[in-house]
């Protein structure tokens, strides 16, 4: 770090989602696959095999008709911020925490495929490319430039839009700037939503919405008490809600399941 | 049993031999460019500088090697004397035909680069990274490492001497290392996407 | 040194040995996980300029707002457009990836045109007396359906079909109590950047059996019986007593006190799942109409437009005598099941229909014609449910169509031999010469009077994504409200009432919607439904298995989930053309093991 990095203060960026917003559409589930190359998978794919770089849960309280109760949970990766697990199990270093963003990267190119990475998740927000990807017949017209599409082996999952935070340097440096604008740098499922449930931004910065969202006494994170400190802040007014983020084991067994 | 350790050790000879001075030879395909442009002709005596063929965008992303109505723009009609310039017009201008260049430092599609943030941020000269074009009279011949598909100016580490370019390197290594000279942070996702 | 069989084996020892000492092997390694990186199949994105293009979606009646990101000119991403008043820059999962919808890989991609044609002629040439040339129009408000019906005035016998639209608009704005009988607020009804503006201003108390989405987000939920709706309308409407609609509904009486004090208090407006529903008319009781429903309102048409055929319903129609049946399926939405169409025409008739999807009226129709999909083709949107005031908003194409399509309008005004036009720039030149209301402008929503823009920019700029809007004038009542009459009782041989999940529509979806439907199960797939645990069980169903949805109209292979939030005697469907055959008029069902 030299003088020049010290003027600029570390960004932390996380994200506030608001479950008691949140309707389930997911209208960000698609907005993400479209900006970040994502295909639809071929027909053998099902929910353990697909490629859902931010998926939506439905989530209940467990209680028998009329009193049961759901809710959706958008889940991506953490981008935990301490003692990473996917970071540490990595053989091949293809994972990192960007010191100026705090974002975790994952490197494809880097990748060997052994998914030791999915295993260690403990979000399982982690993602294998089972096939190689492969669009309809003329759908591959509509991919964005920014983001690389990646070949089969090798394990993805969200960045928070990165190819939108180069675009958002790039237009920052197009004016002069050194630091970008927060207007100009959203990832595509927050720039979704339609209910407003998905909120990004700087953590590290006390003024913005996020870091203040994250304070309010419903806020609270999944899998706390693991300790990896998860830059995603969840709030819902629910206490089922917020018990659901522990994990607790369900009583008995559970019969929704059939 | 001598006989044993003299087939050994020729072998060995043989192999090292052409793993380091063979190999890197025969690895790479040469191919020449489409047309035999002379950057320092242009330089000279049209007074062209690097960024009046090779601009900006209006949003700051970069054009790159100019393409065919650039240079319609001066050649539509045959400005000098040169076998070279009375092939690309016919080849090139009159059937109105993009010249397929080989471009030296086209970096794999997962790597994010923005010309701006450089140029203008960073001040580094064109000459820093690219070498200095603008003085050559010819292009030189495009290297092509067939297996992977990249140039040979942006992935290899040069092993041996022979053939060895030491000025304009385009390879992750050269961009890692004037990162830190400069100070600079960098982070994988900072370059690639 | 002789040459032996060891001497050369050791020679290629040395030789093995001294190659791992040279760059060779390790360089040749690294080059194949290079070219396994980059192999052929794997695309690239194309390189180009980029720029933004505004646009409306035509997937819904809500015609939101879009912009696109394209490359080249090729559409990559699309994305609301925020400061837009009416769409306030959201878009549905389907409206996201819908620039994918060309490429479909199982879009309709030829038809016999010409065959068509001369099928059309003959049979309008050589039809008894008395025998009809109708269009169904399954999304009618737009341009087009003028088209149609002027074309149906122009043929002798001629009749223009088209399912039955509501004759109002419901202003949400206007609303403090919002009592919803399952109408999907909030997954898929109306506009939904209108609603979720909206939000904060109203109490939503949602009555339906399953926990929807809107359910799940709105301020109450009332789990009723299922088929005792009509009871808990008589309760809040004052017709009978609060003990007796609870007694029917399962629901307690503290809640339905509490619903009816709340309607009768303050704006309110009472939304059906079906917008023709007699619920609909408990709108009346609670003083909501001329103040939350009111008159649905069209954009100005050219005078000479207005001597067109009248709106019929299918229903309406006189049995075996449409001899030529024109079907318009090139917007996803409406459907009419089949079995309301099939006693309607005459023998041997001629049944065209346009349309991109197989699983529609292609499966019934004689001739399946390509028409275009979003974003190919200048459509325009009609008003949605929740437009207030009249508006006109043309959906620009982004992009050509990748097939040869058949433009529907030009087709119906061909055979009608109606002079060759340009409909929409017609319909806009009328709107400007009215002289009121204001052109919307498309990136940053800024509004300019209509009467200070010329005729010509006037239409540049809606085709540019601009909207033009006039929302003066006093809101009227509506007219006379009709309803259909809800569905049979329940008998043993039926016992599951069906419920229409929220969101899907028919029509092609986007290839990606397989991220929300098949790589997660967040939203039910075509021809799933849902089961209550106990009814799962009684039926020996597993989670996942194929059964038998049988319905009076027939039977339909179909996958079932097992969902706790599914009551007993409810069965939940993915909405969609064979589900609508199937259920349409009676929505009772049994599901068997298949």
């Amino acid at each position: 770090m030299t003088a020049q990095n010290q003027n600029r203060r570390a960004k932390r960026y996380g994200m506030s989602i608001d479950i008691d917003k949140c309707n389930g559409c997911g209208a960000c589930m698609m907005a993400c696959a479209v900006e970040n190359n994502i295909p639809p998978l071929p027909e053998a794919a099902n929910d353990r095999r697909g490629v859902t770089w931010i998926r939506v849960y439905k989530v209940d309280n467990h209680r028998p008709y009329p009193e049961r109760r759901i809710a959706f949970v958008p889940v991506l990766c953490q981008q935990c911020g301490h003692d990473t697990p996917c970071v540490h199990v990595c053989p091949q270093q293809a994972v990192e925490v960007d010191p100026a963003t705090g974002i975790v990267g994952q490197m494809p190119e880097r990748c060997l495929g052994c998914r030791y990475c999915m295993v260690a998740c403990p979000y399982h927000a982690r993602y294998f490319n089972w096939w190689d990807p492969k669009w309809p017949a003329g759908m591959e017209k509509t991919l964005n430039p920014d983001v690389a599409p990646r070949m089969r082996g090798v394990v993805e999952k969200c960045n928070f839009c990165h190819g939108r935070w180069h675009a958002a340097q790039q237009k920052a440096a197009a004016a002069g700037k050194s630091e970008i604008d927060p207007a100009d740098y959203v990832p595509a499922c927050v720039e979704a939503c339609p209910t407003g449930a998905l909120r990004f931004g700087d953590l590290n910065d006390s003024s913005s919405q996020v870091a203040q969202d994250a304070e309010r006494p419903e806020s609270f994170r999944l899998l706390e008490k693991l300790g990896t400190e998860p830059k995603i802040h969840y709030r819902s007014q629910r206490g089922w809600v917020r018990e659901i983020a522990n994990a607790p084991r369900p009583e008995g067994k559970d019969e929704a399941r059939g | 049993m001598i006989g044993g350790k003299i087939a050994f050790a020729s072998g060995m000879l043989v192999a090292l031999a052409g793993g380091w001075l063979a190999f890197p030879r025969i690895l790479y395909q040469t191919r020449l460019q489409p047309v035999n442009f002379s950057h320092k002709v242009h330089a000279e005596k049209a007074g062209t500088k690097c960024e009046d063929c090779h601009s900006f965008r209006d949003d700051g992303t970069y054009a790159g090697i100019p393409t065919l109505d650039k240079c319609s723009g001066c050649h539509a009609a045959a400005m000098g004397t040169t076998v070279a310039e009375k092939n690309f017009i016919d080849q090139y201008v009159t059937p109105n035909r993009e010249p397929q260049w080989l471009s030296y430092a086209q970096q794999p599609e997962n790597v994010y680069f923005s010309h701006i943030a450089h140029v203008k941020l960073g001040h580094v000269k064109c000459e820093q990274c690219h070498g200095n074009e603008g003085g050559a009279a010819t292009l030189r011949p495009y290297q092509r490492d067939p297996i992977s598909g990249y140039s040979r100016d942006i992935w290899g580490r040069p092993v041996s001497p022979i053939g060895l370019r030491t000025e304009g390197g385009m390879r992750m290594d050269d961009c890692v290392d004037c990162h830190r000279r400069q100070g600079l942070e960098y982070s994988c996702m900072g370059c690639h996407k | 040194m002789t040459t032996t069989r060891r001497n050369l084996l050791k020679f290629v020892g040395g030789g093995a040995a001294g190659a791992l000492l040279t760059p060779a092997p390790w360089r040749l390694i690294t080059d194949t996980a290079l070219w396994s990186e980059n192999w052929p199949g794997i695309p690239r994105p194309a390189r180009g300029e980029i720029r933004a293009r505004f646009t409306h979606c035509t997937l819904c009646p809500a015609g939101c707002a879009v912009r696109a990101r394209c490359v080249n000119g090729q559409p990559v991403s699309l994305t609301g457009v925020k400061p837009h008043p009416i769409s306030h820059g959201a878009l549905c999962p389907w409206g996201i990836a819908g620039h994918h919808l060309p490429y479909h890989p199982a879009r309709v991609r030829q038809g016999p045109v010409k065959e068509a044609l001369a099928a059309v002629a003959r049979a309008m040439d050589q039809r008894s007396a008395g025998e009809r040339v109708a269009v169904l129009d399954l999304r009618p408000g737009r341009t087009v359906s003028w088209t149609y019906r002027r074309a149906m005035a122009a043929i002798e016998n001629g009749l223009y079909l088209a399912p039955r639209q509501p004759a109002y608009s419901i202003d949400l704005a206007a609303a403090e109590t919002v009592v919803s009988f399952g109408a999907p607020l909030f997954d898929g009804w109306g506009t939904p950047g209108n609603v979720f503006a909206a939000r904060g201003n109203f109490r939503l108390v949602q009555i339906e059996p399953v926990e929807s989405r809107t359910a799940a987000l709105a301020d109450m939920w009332l789990p009723i019986r299922p088929g005792t709706e009509t009871a808990m309308a008589a309760a809040l409407g004052g017709e009978t007593t609060i003990a007796e609609a609870a007694r029917l509904t399962g629901v307690g009486e503290e809640a339905i006190g509490a619903v009816k004090e709340a309607a009768e208090n303050g704006p309110a407006v009472v939304l059906a799942a079906d917008p023709s529903s007699p619920l609909m008319s408990l709108n009346a009781k609670l003083r909501a109409l001329g103040r939350t429903v009111v008159a649905r309102r069209e954009a100005p048409l050219p005078e000479a437009w207005k001597k067109a055929a009248p709106v019929t319903e299918m229903a309406a129609a006189p049995d075996g005598a449409i001899r030529v049946l024109l079907i318009d399926e090139s917007l996803p939405g409406g459907y009419v099941p089949w079995q309301e169409i099939e006693p309607k025409l005459a023998a041997n008739a001629v049944v065209v229909v346009f349309t991109s999807t197989t699983e529609g009226y292609a499966r019934h129709a004689r001739y399946v014609l390509p028409s275009p999909v979003y974003p190919e083709a200048a459509e325009d949107i009609g008003p949605a449910i929740d437009t207030v005031g009249e508006v006109f908003r043309i959906a620009a194409p982004l992009l050509a169509p990748v097939v040869p399509v058949v433009n529907p309008g030009e087709f119906v005004a061909r055979i009608a031999g109606l002079p060759q036009s340009d409909p929409l720039r017609e319909r806009a030149d009328a709107i400007h010469q009215a002289g009121r209301g204001a052109l919307l402008g498309y990136a940053d929503g800024k509004s300019t009077p209509a009467k200070e823009v010329t005729a010509d920019n006037f239409w540049k700029t809606l085709n540019q994504g601009g909207c033009w809007m006039d929302d003066t004038g006093k809101k009227a009542a509506p007219g006379k409200l009709e309803f259909i009459a809800a569905g049979e009782p329940p008998h043993d041989e039926l016992p599951l009432m069906v419920v229409a999940a929220g969101g899907r529509r028919g029509g092609l979806a986007p290839p990606l919607m397989s991220k929300l439907e098949r790589e997660s199960n967040l939203r039910m797939a075509a021809n799933r439904v849902a089961l209550s645990p106990a009814d799962a069980r009684s039926n020996g169903i597993e989670n996942g298995g194929r059964c038998l949805l049988e319905t009076a109209c027939g039977r339909l292979s179909v996958v079932a989930t097992i969902d706790a939030g599914v009551p007993a005697g409810v069965v939940e469907v993915a909405a969609g053309p064979r589900i609508a055959d199937l259920c349409g008029a009676s929505p009772r069902a049994r599901v068997v093991r298949a």
